[in-house]
């Protein structure tokens, strides 16, 4: 019988859903599990969230107070002819777009009628999977350089640590879209990669102060050499493995 | 209440500034409390009450109305005392056990005068707690609040915080399991 993980204990403690029913069962079969969870629950229980100072029923009010001054009221939505003075060039532009759009459409609808079969069924999904695998290598390429400067970084470059957390910020808002089109697209292997390499960023990212002890600690704790271990793997991969294409279109489109 | 604060939030961007003094009022208290838990402090708290209806006027045409207000005004806070904590590299100063409330603290003072020896040792515990938290990183320190002092779900601490569900519940995780090795020595004395 396999025992519960210190973080399966965290989990149950704190009433997280996917494990709590298998986890409640072992407790009740297994002998060791629930001296372990008694303590767990010892320490916890023993961390006491400080107690908020008691604000009365006039704070808001003066919250309010305080801030009204600062406030310029939203401009009033305007009626009639002045709103249509208002938005016509807005009005005038939507057509003009419009009427291009549809010149478009009916060209494309035009040219399909008329091509061959033969070249409408293979250039366009090749040459959308190539632009897709391009923005994704790109990406691993970026998270490859951060990782690889975050290994080398030295504490006492200020300059250097805020470049890598300017960098890091970046990334990290790029890597949520291709994780979570990874995930969608049911990527396991690529989901869970960018999501060690998301852990990363985020810490790197928000790091007040990026001190040789925290350098040391995010790259032991997060184990950043194994995490560029598995960017390469994936980068030597990429031109080879459609399917990573395939999961990036969505973050890419 | 909900229900209410989107008319409030129409009427506002409709250009009726007043009307926002009633969400002010509605969710001051709730906003206080997080900012106090995060930033450590009522001073800060203060400013982080006001630095979040601030920055929720200025953003209140990206509300969507399929959210609840609170829901919204209250990731905003989160990230107000989290930018904040980042931004000025000051170390917040939590406090725990008995050693957070001054009324509290009388309290207990009277209370423990027949027991010095256990108002010494609740005492050292509560500044070993306190000095642990400050061990945490800042997205650790906020995930491991939000969730044991807030009562929050992976999910909304994942929403609030701006990452995956998975980092989020691995940040709690790696608060837990920092905190408890760091008090460790204190587990037959508490």
């Amino acid at each position: 019988m396999k025992h519960l993980g210190e973080e399966d204990l965290i989990a149950l403690y704190y009433g997280e859903p996917a494990t709590d029913s298998d986890a409640r069962r072992h407790l009740g079969l297994c002998r060791a599990c629930p001296a372990a969870y008694a303590e767990l629950k010892q320490d916890l229980e023993g961390i006491q969230p400080a107690a908020v100072p008691q604000r009365g029923a006039e704070y808001g009010e003066q919250v309010w107070q305080a801030l009204a001054p600062a406030l310029t009221p939203y401009d009033r939505p305007e009626h009639g002819w002045r709103t249509w003075m208002h938005w016509r060039p807005v009005g005038l532009a939507a057509a003009c777009a419009l009427l291009v759009a549809l010149a478009f459409v009916g060209g494309r609808v035009w040219e399909r009628h008329t091509k061959t079969d033969k070249v409408a069924g293979n250039a366009g999904p090749q040459a959308t999977q190539r632009v897709v695998l391009v923005v994704l290598t790109d990406h691993l390429d970026r998270t490859e350089r951060l990782l690889v400067a975050l290994q080398h970084a030295d504490a006492g470059d200020d300059a250097e640590n805020s470049e890598l957390q300017s960098q890091a910020r970046e990334l990290l808002a790029s890597n949520r879209l291709y994780r979570a089109s990874a995930s969608e697209a049911g990527d396991p292997a690529l989901a869970g990669a960018l999501d060690r390499v998301e852990r990363v960023l985020a810490e790197v990212a928000n790091d007040p102060s990026l001190s040789a002890a925290d350098l040391d600690r995010v790259r032991k704790e997060m184990n950043t050499e194994g995490i560029l271990f598995e960017i390469r793997v994936l980068l030597s991969k990429a031109p080879d493995r459609a399917t990573v294409a395939d999961h990036a279109k969505g973050a890419s489109i | 209440m909900d229900g209410n604060d989107h008319s409030i939030v129409r009427a506002v961007l409709a250009g009726d500034k007043d009307a926002y003094g009633a969400l002010v009022r509605a969710h001051s208290a709730t906003v206080f409390r997080v900012a106090f838990r995060i930033a450590g402090n009522e001073a800060d708290a203060e400013e982080i009450v006001q630095e979040t209806f601030l920055r929720g006027y200025q953003r209140l045409t990206s509300f969507e109305g399929r959210a609840q207000f609170s829901t919204w005004i209250y990731r905003i806070a989160v990230n107000c005392a989290l930018n904040r904590a980042t931004r000025s590299g000051v170390k917040a100063e939590y406090r725990y056990g008995e050693e957070n409330n001054p009324e509290q603290k009388i309290v207990q003072v009277a209370a423990s005068a027949a027991d010095p020896e256990r108002e010494l040792l609740s005492r050292e515990i509560g500044a070993a707690q306190a000095q642990a938290m400050q061990r945490l990183t800042p997205t650790e320190r906020t995930a491991f609040i939000l969730r044991h002092a807030e009562d929050r779900s992976t999910e909304e601490i994942a929403a609030v915080l701006g990452i995956a569900p998975n980092a989020a519940k691995q940040a709690v995780f790696r608060a837990v399991q920092k905190l408890r090795r760091e008090l460790a020595p204190l587990r037959g004395n508490a």
